[in-house]
């Protein structure tokens, strides 16, 4: 370890080239470091957007099937038979270990009895006009003013988890609901009526039955009018939800129209599919995933991720370009201490080593220092990178929503149509907040990464620096 | 101690030996000084007895053994020491650092002795003041008596030295080559110094001229 002492007394003795040296050495690690930071963060981001982007897989009829089926028949008037899920393989499959939670979904119209609906001349008008590519599930021929929506919990509705829908007062609908006629209605109506959380209003359903609802909670939708018209409703506020099993009593069925399971983690979409499709009969119900959320978060994110490593290798490539130049002179500066060394009959490597000892005492000094800077450069490139980010993102955004809308099976739709941008748009904050935090906080982790990378580019510039050490005849000592 | 059998050495073209069937013989407790004009091969010739090149054709020997069984680093390890012109000391460190540094380097008997090194050093005429500061504050007399107390430190039984008087006044030239001296008498040593300057090799036990690519015992 003789070969440390001299580095010490090197690193010690010649203070100017030393601090030169941390100089150097700092600035490259500097951006080794707000390289890795926002690698780190992006990987995090990314991770994070895995368990909060949700992907979910809805189970709902079989529609492709169904069509097939109806060409197949051979009656003069062919009529479309859609196959519902039964409540119980619904709950069957949501005690899988890939399901975080799982929202049971039916609908069906009725009239309002106790109260007026709200209408709304265009939508009345739009309703008649399309009025068979709305509801195309529900079973029955006249429509009802009022839209009841049944679900599992109103929380798992994706216009609530989204923020389009929230509740003003009361509560929402719960698991704990089923078997009772709760309801919570949207604030417009109950202004309009002057209803209350804990009335009770009438309906009347298609074949003439009254039904009493209890008024739980009062939510505030600001979906407007036009997002939803073309989708055959009548105006948002007319929905009121209420357990699926109200829903069901009314239409007298004990099986619902689509189960929207969210799934833990995204990537494993399709081996929960897999899975589930053991216990459904799959000609006449189809599982459909939709983790495009989590893909067009994704996509950012992991641009930031291989930008970061680019940053990284470019810096490293760099770095270690100019720290062999200066290793280089240093060496050519040193011939005669070099000469001095292998006169005495030190050893090549040994003298190769105490080069390597004094860059590493340097680049402890310079990894403090960069450890100290790295925030502020990584503060600011990550803030930059966010931005970017966060524009890319909710262009994405918008694709992804007119896209899903498109292509969404069947009915559900104002609900199901929320359910690819609202989420989406959400999480996409979330995870650029993630990005920004992290961005801000260097870890004992970094701090390591950046070691590493460091000793790599340090033993790259004295190895390649050192070949002149190698070649050095110790004669040249004597001679010049 | 140190034999030289039928040693040539050429750079480029074997035409243009610069010595050649050179049979010399060093011994213990002696100082011996080669002399010959600039450029006539004293330092290529120094170079190779001090283990920092192989000669051409022939053979050294080194206590009846051959420096190529030896081998070089080992021999410049243990066996020899070296004197520079440019006193070619560690300039970062102290004197005693750069001592104590040769010494662990050849692993000397006194190696880590900091008061067997101040001692030696104050023989010199070097206090422990001096002997504290930076080497490069140090005037270039007292810089080369440090390499001479470096060679005096480590255990190596032959010196080398190329010119070590050629950057030093006449009174310091004087008190290096008495140190010289006493380091062949005293220490028991072989100590073998190339000079241009016959004033110097006067001084010594024994002058060996080279002269038109020969060597001629005085
Ligand atoms: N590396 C070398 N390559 C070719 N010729 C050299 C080299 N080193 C020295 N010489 C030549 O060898 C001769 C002897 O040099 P040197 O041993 O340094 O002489 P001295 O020390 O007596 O002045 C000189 O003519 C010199 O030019
Ligand atoms: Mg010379």
């Amino acid at each position: 370890m003789n070969f440390f002492y001299r580095a010490f007394l090197n690193v010690k003795g010649k203070k100017g080239r030393t601090i030169l040296l941390i100089l150097v050495l700092s600035a490259i690690l500097l951006f080794v470091l707000a390289g890795i930071i926002i690698q780190n963060a992006a990987t995090t981001a990314v991770n994070n957007a895995k368990k909060s982007s949700g992907a979910t897989v809805t189970l709902s009829a079989n529609r492709s099937n169904a069509f097939k089926k109806l060409r197949q028949q051979k009656s003069k008037n062919p009529t479309l038979s859609l196959a519902s899920v039964s409540v119980k393989t619904a709950k069957k499959i949501g005690n899988s270990d890939y399901v975080k939670a799982y929202n049971i979904t039916n609908s069906t119209s009725v009239n309002a009895k106790s109260f007026d609906a709200i209408k709304t001349s265009s939508s009345s008008q739009s309703n008649q006009m399309s009025g068979p590519g709305g509801k195309s599930s529900s079973s029955s021929s006249s429509q009802g003013d009022i839209s009841l929506s049944g679900v599992t919990s109103t929380s798992q509705v994706s216009s609530f988890t989204s923020g389009t829908s929230k509740i003003k007062s009361g509560r929402g609908i719960n698991a704990s609901d089923a078997g009772t006629n709760n309801v919570v209605i949207e604030t417009e109506l109950a202004k309009q009526n002057s209803i209350s959380v804990g009335d009770t209003i009438t309906v009347k359903d298609t074949d003439k039955n009254i039904h009493k609802f209890k008024v739980v909670g009062i939510y505030k939708s600001s979906s407007t009018s036009s997002q939803t018209g073309g989708m055959g409703q009548t105006d948002p506020s007319n929905t009121i939800y209420s357990s699926y099993a109200l829903v069901n009593s009314i239409k007298g069925t004990t099986s619902a129209e689509s189960v929207t399971y969210t799934i833990s983690n995204p990537s494993k979409a399709a081996a929960f599919i897999t899975a589930a499709k053991k216990s459904i009969n799959t000609s006449k119900l189809s599982l459909t995933k939709d983790d495009s959320t989590y893909r067009s978060l994704l996509t950012p994110l992991n641009n930031v991720k291989s930008f970061a490593q680019k940053i990284v290798i470019l810096v490293s490539v760099a770095g270690t370009i100019i720290l062999t130049l200066i290793v280089v002179l240093m060496i050519r500066e040193r011939r005669y201490e070099i000469g001095v060394l292998l006169s005495l009959g030190e050893k090549r490597w040994k003298v190769i080593a105490q080069f390597f000892a004094e860059m590493v005492m340097i680049m402890v000094v310079s990894i403090a220092v960069a450890g100290a800077g790295g925030k502020f450069v990584g503060d600011a490139v990550g803030k930059q990178l966010v931005n970017q980010t966060t524009t890319t993102t909710s262009t994405t955004t918008n694709t992804t929503t007119g896209n899903s809308q498109n292509g969404q099976p069947g009915g559900g739709g104002a609900q199901m149509a929320n359910n690819g941008g609202g989420g989406q748009q959400q999480s996409t904050q979330a995870s650029s907040q993630q990005l920004q935090k992290l961005s801000t906080s260097i870890s004992v982790v970094s701090l390591v990464q950046l070691g590493a990378f460091g000793l790599a580019i340090i033993l790259l510039a004295i190895l390649i620096g050192s070949i002149g050490i190698l070649r050095l005849q110790p004669k040249k000592i004597l001679i010049s | 101690m140190l034999k030289t059998k039928n040693v040539a050495y050429w750079y480029d073209k074997k035409e243009h030996k610069l010595f050649d069937n050179v049979n010399l013989e060093f011994k213990e407790g002696k100082l011996y000084a080669i002399i010959g004009s600039s450029g006539s091969g004293k330092t290529t010739f120094l170079s190779l007895l001090g283990g920092l090149d192989k000669p051409r054709a022939g053979t050294i020997e080194f206590q009846g053994v051959p420096l190529s069984k030896i081998g070089l680093t080992n021999y410049r390890n243990h066996d020899v020491s070296m004197v520079f012109q440019s006193y070619n000391l560690f300039p970062y460190m102290s004197a005693l650092e750069n001592i104590l540094t040769a010494m662990a380097i050849t692993k000397a008997e006194h190696v880590h002795d900091k008061d067997y090194v101040f001692e030696v050093l104050e023989k010199i005429g070097i206090n422990k003041e001096m002997a504290k500061k930076k080497v490069g504050r140090l005037s270039g007399g007292q810089q080369q008596r440090v390499a001479i107390a470096r060679t005096m430190c480590c255990d190596a039984k032959l010196v080398v030295a190329d010119e070590p008087t050629g950057n030093l006044d006449e009174q310091n030239t004087f008190e290096v080559l008495d140190l010289f001296k006493a380091v062949a008498h005293e220490q028991n040593k072989c100590v073998i110094i190339v000079t241009h300057e016959s004033m110097v090799a006067q001084r010594c036990d024994q002058q060996i001229e080279l002269k038109n690519n020969e060597f001629l015992i005085k």
